[in-house]
């Protein structure tokens, strides 16, 4: 038991010193590879912490990539002559991250649970359909499969995007940010062909590959959300979302 | 539904939680024709993208003509100028994601329409899928 414990002890050890030393090459020499590592490695303890929220209506995955934020703040506002491990600091500002996302949004007092809940079993409503039917399916037959209304499932719809949508209004929102579990991984086509884009590329480049390699299949390739969805291994909801968002994005950075 | 297309409009706000309501107005219109989830979603888009890039007052006016199989949506006012820079300098150079490319994409057709002062109106043209 005691030679389990110190081995323990000697890998946390090495883990903290891969840390340190990955924190270096990014804060010191911006080498953003090491960044990417960096939340790499530490998204498990988001996914253990985001685990947590789950079961208040909204996606773990959604709830994931809110934690995620809060692992590269830390990653990036991390000071080397602290003496804490990296995985120390970050864990309050994934809670806290975690946190202000249901306090901001109200998600828990606005919004009626039969509602979240009816959210929360949309998405794997959608993907059984659609794998059934060969299509996407349409709002009457959502409803069907989960035994509620039409009109339900509208408003269901809704509080799933209430969170994540970009503003009607023209500007920018500021509230809007990268999707981090997006930013690792993927390799880059498409959008990056053009060389006069000038203004575009640091839109594009705020985005992670996979949000770039997403909009280059719906609005290059001109590819429907279910085939996306299934390419990339999410849910056609969470393709919506992600679209969304990145247009989102896009546009301020365009109007910084 | 009759062959004759009916026809709802709506004037909104575009602050705070009345964007959520514009999109469930859509949804529900959408529903009525059968869309399917995606297509829903896909008319949400246009005019989301649309107000957000071209739109320049506080309140919105949307149109709604509704077939059986498909809807026409007028979107008024926008700013003239916004819609010319956004939609009438062609595609861009290749691989460029303008509001043009997007609305290509998610809709059937648009157009735009002289509504003075200043101001344009567009037109979306959302078709069911044949299944």
């Amino acid at each position: 038991m005691r030679a389990v414990d110190s081995r323990r002890a000697a890998n946390s050890e090495q883990a903290r010193e891969e840390d340190r030393e990955l924190l270096r090459r990014y804060h010191k020499a911006g080498d953003t590879t090491a960044r990417e590592e960096l939340i790499e490695r530490h998204l498990p303890l988001v996914r253990s912490l985001a685990r947590r929220y789950a079961g208040r209506g909204e996606a773990l995955e959604d709830i994931e990539q809110v934690g995620a934020i809060g692992l590269i703040k830390a990653i990036d506002r991390f000071e080397l002559e602290r003496e804490v491990s990296l995985a120390t600091y970050a864990t309050p500002n994934v809670v806290g991250e975690i946190k202000r996302h249901f306090r901001d949004k109200g998600w828990a007092i606005r919004v009626p649970r039969a509602l979240q809940e009816l959210n929360a079993a949309m998405s794997g409503a959608i993907e059984r359909l659609t794998g059934r039917l060969g299509r996407s399916p349409s709002i009457a037959e959502i409803a069907d499969e989960l035994k509620t209304t039409p009109e339900e499932v509208l408003e269901a719809m809704e509080v799933g995007s209430a969170y994540s949508t970009v503003s009607l209004s023209a500007g920018p929102s500021g509230d809007e940010e990268l999707d981090p579990l997006e930013t690792i991984g993927g390799e880059d086509s498409g959008f990056e062909r053009s060389e006069d884009r000038a203004a575009l590329e640091p839109a594009l480049e705020r985005l992670a590959p996979r949000e770039r390699e997403i909009l280059r299949m719906r609005f290059e390739e001109g590819l429907p959300q279910t085939q996306i969805a299934h390419r990339v291994g999410l849910s056609q909801m969470h393709v919506s979302r992600l679209i969304r968002k990145s247009l989102g994005t896009m546009r301020e950075e365009l109007l910084r | 539904m009759s062959d004759r297309a009916e026809r709802i409009d709506l004037e909104a706000p575009l602050s705070g939680d009345f964007q959520a309501v514009v999109r469930l107005i859509i949804g529900g219109i959408a529903e009525r024709v059968d869309f399917a989830f995606e297509e829903i979603d896909d008319l949400q888009l246009a005019v989301e993208r649309l107000l957000a890039e071209t739109c320049t007052v506080d309140t919105v006016r949307l149109s709604f003509e509704v077939g059986t199989r498909n809807i026409r949506t007028s979107v008024a006012p926008l700013s003239a100028h916004k819609v010319s820079e956004a939609l009438e300098n062609g595609d861009g150079p290749a691989g460029e994601l303008t509001l043009r490319r997007v609305l290509q994409t998610v809709v059937d057709s648009f157009d735009v329409r002289e509504a003075g002062d200043g101001h344009v109106s567009v037109l979306l043209e959302k078709l069911k899928a044949t299944p």
